[in-house]
This record gives structure tokens, sequence and C-alpha cells, in this order.
């Protein structure tokens, strides 16, 4: 019998125990629509609002700054969106390795007549500040860089581009969907305006996040219908999901710094026993500004989604680094942006550690890999 | 899972994989859109194949689709895998979900391939079959 291993964190996690136990009542009991004014409405309101001072404590800012979404896509599209509706025309900065749900809603900006500069990254997936400071300009809107991320983990500089946009008041946008509730967040020191933030990457269920916009800010609301969240998002709240988000988050507080640091360990131990036992691999992303539990890996010669299905079968869940759908390959766009060369990025495979993760489980993965990459690359005709 | 049981057992366990020692026959396709990468050689004796072996870089499905398809060919004149068709390898691997149906595509293109290179390598040599009388 296989040991069943998940290395997927950064796809997705299981709902932490105390934050299922705390969303149970408002599915049945607790159930009302926090709009309603009776009780059942009033008792539904005052969880989320619980909930919502829970968030907005853990990020230090204030309660009626935290808008909830369904989702962290939902939160940068709002973001992005919302900032280019109230302005009605300008100029957006971003870099070429955000979220595709970043990505996909500047270039559907630009396609209504915005423009937009997507920075560069270095080899190791960092954007350079000065990069972001060149690219300003006196039309420019919005600043949207992601906090760390997703698929190779490196952590970007945001407290020196939040003091670029601080100075020129242009409002900054930060993706924390993959940091928020891993690193610590000061958000007033970071000068951050706009944080995106989510609970499936943090034990928390899917289908609820969070978008923090500072007191100020201007933007419009990009989902009209009634007066939800202060008329900054329409929509019944979902309810049973937001406590669950304020539970995970509260849990969060209270395990976050011991738990990466754990994380951390066992994520260098798994990349030292890729290096010593398996040839021709590289790590993708920063070697120490990078999140405490990804390790994103290239393997020369193989292809990724070979050795994900080979890991697979043996219980062992990875990602892969690039996408073959419809047959046509896309290599993943943050390594490309890298300068990763293709035959290296084809043989991409992301491992994200969690919270269940354990020395056995990265030791069984390694026997895994090292007989799995040997196998797959005797196959190979392009080995040396 | 969404691939078959059929092609579960080739990519876990490949047939005939590896080169082949002085082929009779060898050809290769790229699947340019995908960079799945697939190379056949052959052993042909009396115009039929008599070994085929296989190197691919590729996703799962197209390993496994390479392995299947050395050992459909067992036996096969050469000309006949001339005309392979795309459909004879996903059947042989168990069926392929549509968006992998490429593996098929590269695997018979490049068993397409060392055909055409096996019944020429045989012209040359006079028309004699290889290893033949």
């Amino acid at each position: 019998m296989n040991r069943r291993v998940y290395l997927d964190h950064n796809a997705s996690t299981a709902v932490h125990p105390e934050v299922l136990e705390a969303m149970l009542p408002y599915f049945s009991d607790q159930f009302g629509n926090p709009s309603s004014i009776h009780g059942f409405g009033r008792e539904a309101r005052d969880g989320v609002e619980a909930a919502r001072e829970r968030v907005a404590h853990f990020l230090r800012v204030g309660k009626d700054e935290i808008v909830f979404t369904s989702g962290g896509t939902e939160s940068d599209n709002a973001a992005v969106k919302g900032i280019a509706a109230a302005r009605g025309r300008g100029h957006i900065v971003t870099s070429a390795v955000e979220h595709h749900a970043v990505l996909r809603s500047v270039q559907a900006l630009e396609k209504g007549g915005f423009e937009a500069t997507y920075v560069p990254v270095d080899g190791h997936g960092m954007v350079d500040p000065d990069d972001v400071r060149r690219a300003l300009r006196p039309d420019t809107i919005v600043v949207s860089i992601m906090h760390a991320n997703s698929e190779v983990g490196t952590i970007q500089p945001v407290g020196a581009i939040g003091r670029l946009t601080r100075e020129r008041e242009i409002p900054f946008h930060v993706d924390a969907v993959q940091t928020f509730g891993k690193l610590p967040l000061d958000l007033d020191a970071l000068g951050i305006d706009l944080l995106s933030f989510s609970s499936h990457k943090i034990y928390g269920p899917k289908g609820i996040a969070g978008l923090y916009i500072r007191k100020g800010t201007k933007m419009a609301s990009v989902q009209h219908g009634g007066e939800h969240e202060r008329r900054r998002r329409a929509g019944t709240e979902n309810v049973p999901g937001i406590i669950g988000l304020g539970k995970a988050v509260e849990v969060r507080a209270r395990d976050m710094a011991a738990e990466e640091t754990r994380v951390r360990a066992l994520r260098d131990r798994l990349w030292a026993g890729l290096e010593r036992r398996v040839p021709e691999i590289r790590l993708n992303g920063h070697p120490t500004e990078r999140l405490p539990g990804t390790c994103n890996v290239c393997f020369r010669h193989i292809e990724s989604e070979s050795i994900v299905l080979g890991l697979d079968l043996k219980d062992v869940a990875v990602s892969a680094g690039s996408a073959c759908t419809s047959g046509s390959i896309e290599p993943s766009h943050v390594l490309v942006a890298m300068g990763v060369p293709l035959d290296w990025a084809m043989g991409a495979v992301r491992c994200s550690l969690g919270r269940t993760t354990t020395v056995e489980d990265i030791d069984y993965v390694l026997d895994c890999v090292e007989p799995l990459a040997g196998k797959l690359r005797e196959l190979s005709p392009l080995k040396a | 899972m969404r691939y078959s049981p059929t092609l579960i057992e080739h990519f876990r366990n490949p047939r005939n994989a590896g080169m082949m020692r002085d082929p009779d026959g060898v050809g290769e396709s790229e699947y340019p859109e995908c960079m799945d990468l697939a190379r056949v050689y052959l052993r042909v004796r009396d115009g039929r194949v008599t070994e085929a072996r296989f190197q691919t870089y590729g996703c799962g499905p197209t390993i496994a689709a390479s392995s299947a398809a050395t050992e459909l060919i067992q036996g096969v004149a050469v000309e006949d895998l001339l005309e392979l068709a795309d459909a004879r390898v996903e059947s042989a691997v168990g069926g392929l979900p549509a968006d992998r149906a490429h593996a098929a595509h590269v695997v018979s293109a490049a068993v397409r391939a060392a055909a055409r290179d096996a019944m020429a390598r045989m012209r040359e040599a006079g028309g004699k079959p290889a290893g033949g009388a």
C-alpha cells in the first residue's frame, strides 16, 4: 500500500478541523441571510462581522477595509478593474509573472483602451523595483505586483515598490494569495493599498476570499446588485465560507510562525535530497527569498506530465510546471519570463509543502522520484 | 482516473524501451505544439517486423502509446505500416482523452517514418528483404 502524500498546497489545502467545526452551525442552524432584519439574519450577520473583525485584526487594518469575495481571482479582478473603472483611462504597471487573474484582467483592460507595462523579472523570478520606477508614468493609475509567485515561490520586493507608489500616490495592489497567513504582512509599512487574499490556501474552505481596500482608495464596484459589503461587492455573503475564513485566520495567527519554520526545513530537505540523488535538475525561484514550502524543480530531458503521472501512481501529488492541453504545450509563463530554456522548462514540477507534510513524506517522495527520473531518462531520446 | 488501465500499465511498465543496435529502420516524429518526440527502431526479416523498440520524450500517454505501438506492430509487414492509422495506436493503448490525442498521432507518425526508412533500405539493398534469402 502506498503512502498518500500531498505536495500541492499552493493549489489548495485541506480544511483544518477547527475551521470545519466553526463552519458547520452556519449551514443548518445559523443559516439566515445576513441582510435579513430578523433574528436568523442577525445571527448570520454577527458571525460575518466577527470573522471580518478577525481578518482585519490579523492584517492590522480597519474592519471596513475588508471586502469578502468568492476567491482570489475575483479579488484580483475587482482590484485592477475596480480602479480602472473609477479612473476611466490610464496606464497600468504589473509584472510578467503575475497570476493569470491579474494578467488577463490587465489584458482585457488594454483591449478596452488602457495601456499597460509588464515589467520583466530576473532569472530568479524577481522584479527589480528600478524597473517599476522606470515604468511609472504620469498617467499610471495602479501598480499590481504579487507578493510571492505561486509557481516558483519567489518573494517580490513589495516594500521597495510600495515606497515608490506611495511617493507618487499611485494605488498599489498586491496579490497576496500565496503569502497571506504564511508570511508577516505589515500593509502600512509596505505601502500596500489593495491586497488580495484567499481562504483555501490556508486551510480554509474554497469559494471565499477577500480584498483589503485602504480607506480613501477610489474604486468602482465591478459586481453590481444589492448593498452588500458597503456597496463594494454585491451578492449574498457566503456565510459559512466567511466563518471558515475567519477561523482559518485565527488558527494561522496562532500556528503560522512555527509552522513556516517546520515547513521550510522539510522543503530544504526535499531539495537537498533531490540535488543529491537526481542528476540534471535545477531549482527554480530565488534561493532564499522564496515561500517556505515551495520547491519548483526542472528535470532535464524528461517531460513534466510524465513525472506528475509517475508520482501520482505512487499516490504522491505534485503539480506540473507546464500545461499540455489540447495538444498544445504551454510552458509556464513564469519560467519563460525567468529565461529558463525550453528544454528545462518543459520538465518543471512544483512541490508545495504544508501543514500535514512530514519527514517520512519527504523521504518517501525522494525514494519515488529517484527511480522514476532514472526510468524516464532511460526512455528519452534526448539524454546525452 | 482519466487514463485507461491499459495506458497506465504501459506507462508503469513500458515494453521494448531503449535504443536498438543496427536497426533496419528508424523513424522519428515530433509534435511541435507539444514538443513530444517519439523515435521507433525496427528489426525486419522477410519484410516483417520482428522487433521494435522506442525512445520517447513526452507526457505519460505518449510514452504509453510508444510502448503499445511496439507490441502492436510485431509481425506486421513493413509495407502495411506505411499507412498505420493513429486510431490503431489509440486503440492499442486503450483509448486517449481528447486533450491527449496527439500521443497516438506522434507515435504512429514515428512508426510510419520507421517503415519508410526500412523500405528505403530494402530497396537500396536490391529489393532483398533484410536478413532474407
